[in-house]
């Protein structure tokens, strides 16, 4: 059974898999925010990228938004069919909204990150 | 300098009309003093010839085969939304650090610069009001230029009827950076320098216009903006570019790439 996710500030979620890969999506919270969504860039696969990095882009209808490596490692798959069917992000953003699967660099990295308790304590702080 | 011990309010630059990579890159520059000062920071410019700015996102190719805009530079903007081909309008960019009350929401930051616009011009007899945005059906997001489109908070002029389906005189649309959230904007002036231009801006929807003091009306806006803030509108004399020519020169350099402007 996968992991529970984990959260970084910047709003991605992550989720270590069972084959010891990781997936990563955006939070609800954040796709709830952007609105209407209307173009989004995914990484190359096979891209090695570092935690904070950004991965992506995301335009909605007023707004370009990065999206960022939880944590380090390489790109091995992204959702290709996500970028013509946006929708699917709002819809179910921790399932078939998922954006990129990372084969972390050191899954130790995970551990820096927020738990579903403290991403809400901070999505609570967040200005409206 | 800008005062930095205060916490709210808006500090506002004036900047001499600049070519289109320049001034992209003082607004990045502007988004990151933002972030270092920790307060919203406001530059208002023109532009040094009729240019066009893209989209973050859209296709280079709708760009060059449009042929209203044909033989007119293009730059990239980071932000989103549609082109605008400036020339007859003023520009503004504002930077406001994600922590701040405007940070959050990509709707309060736009409503609060457009609304205090609108409040402002209906004080001086115009009547202006915010859109309520037109349904993705309506295909707005095909359309090239931005003041053919209609987004939730843009500015209109209001029909004859009382409708809100007049004449688009101020757009805006943001890039959500790490640490800012930068905010780019157009208030249409006069129609734009390109055949066949549809917009008629500000001063031919509103011929006392032409009589107004711009840089007081623009004062005016920004005053009311701050005041949303709780704090003082500081408008510095001085313009914001020169004393940052050798990072803008060092950022705009990205936004003369071919690889920048043909990102998609």
């Amino acid at each position: 059974m996968a992991a529970a996710p984990k959260f970084a500030k910047t709003h991605e979620w992550i989720r270590l898999d069972d084959d010891g890969l990781a997936t990563v999506g955006i939070s609800a919270y954040a796709v709830e925010a952007l609105t209407d969504l209307v173009f989004m860039q995914l990484p190359e696969v096979g891209r090695a990228v570092k935690a904070g990095e950004s991965i992506g882009e995301i335009e909605s209808v007023k707004a370009v938004s990065d999206f960022y490596a939880p944590v380090s490692g390489e790109v091995v798959a992204v959702n290709a069919a996500l970028p013509g069917n946006l929708e699917t992000l709002g819809q179910d953003p921790y399932g078939a909204g998922w954006l990129v699967k990372l084969r972390p660099a050191d899954t130790a990295e995970l551990g820096t990150l927020l738990d579903q308790a403290a991403y809400d304590t901070l999505v609570k702080s967040q200005p409206h | 300098m800008p005062d930095a011990s205060a916490t709210s309010g808006l500090i506002a630059w004036w900047d001499e009309p600049a070519p289109g990579p320049e001034n992209m890159a003082a607004d990045e520059v502007l988004a990151a003093e933002a972030v270092a000062l920790d307060r919203p920071l406001v530059r208002i410019y023109g532009w040094s010839e009729p240019t066009v700015s893209l989209g973050g996102f859209q296709r280079l190719a709708d760009a060059r085969a449009a042929t209203v805009i044909a033989g007119l530079p293009l730059v990239r903007r980071p932000s989103g939304g549609g082109a605008i081909v400036h020339g007859t309008d003023l520009t503004y960019a504002v930077a406001v650090p994600r922590s701040h009350a405007w940070g959050g929401d990509p709707q309060v930051l736009y409503d609060v610069f457009h609304e205090s616009l609108a409040a402002e011009l209906r004080e001086r007899g115009v009547a202006a009001l915010r859109h309520p945005g037109r349904d993705r059906a309506a295909g707005d997001d095909e359309r090239l230029l931005c003041f053919d489109r209609r987004a939730r908070g843009d500015l209109v002029v209001q029909t004859a009827a009382g409708g809100t389906d007049g004449d688009k005189i101020l757009g805006s649309a943001q890039r959500r950076l790490r640490g800012a959230v930068l905010q780019h904007g157009s208030l249409l002036l006069e129609p734009p320098p390109i055949p066949t231009a549809t917009h008629p801006g500000l001063l031919r929807l509103h011929p006392p216009a032409a009589a107004w003091d711009l840089r007081q009306l623009v004062v005016a806006w920004l005053t009311r903006v701050a005041a949303e803030s709780g704090g003082p509108l500081d408008s510095h004399a001085a313009a914001y570019a020169p004393a940052r020519a050798r990072l803008i020169a060092d950022a705009a350099a990205r936004f003369r790439e071919a690889a920048w402007l043909g990102r998609r």
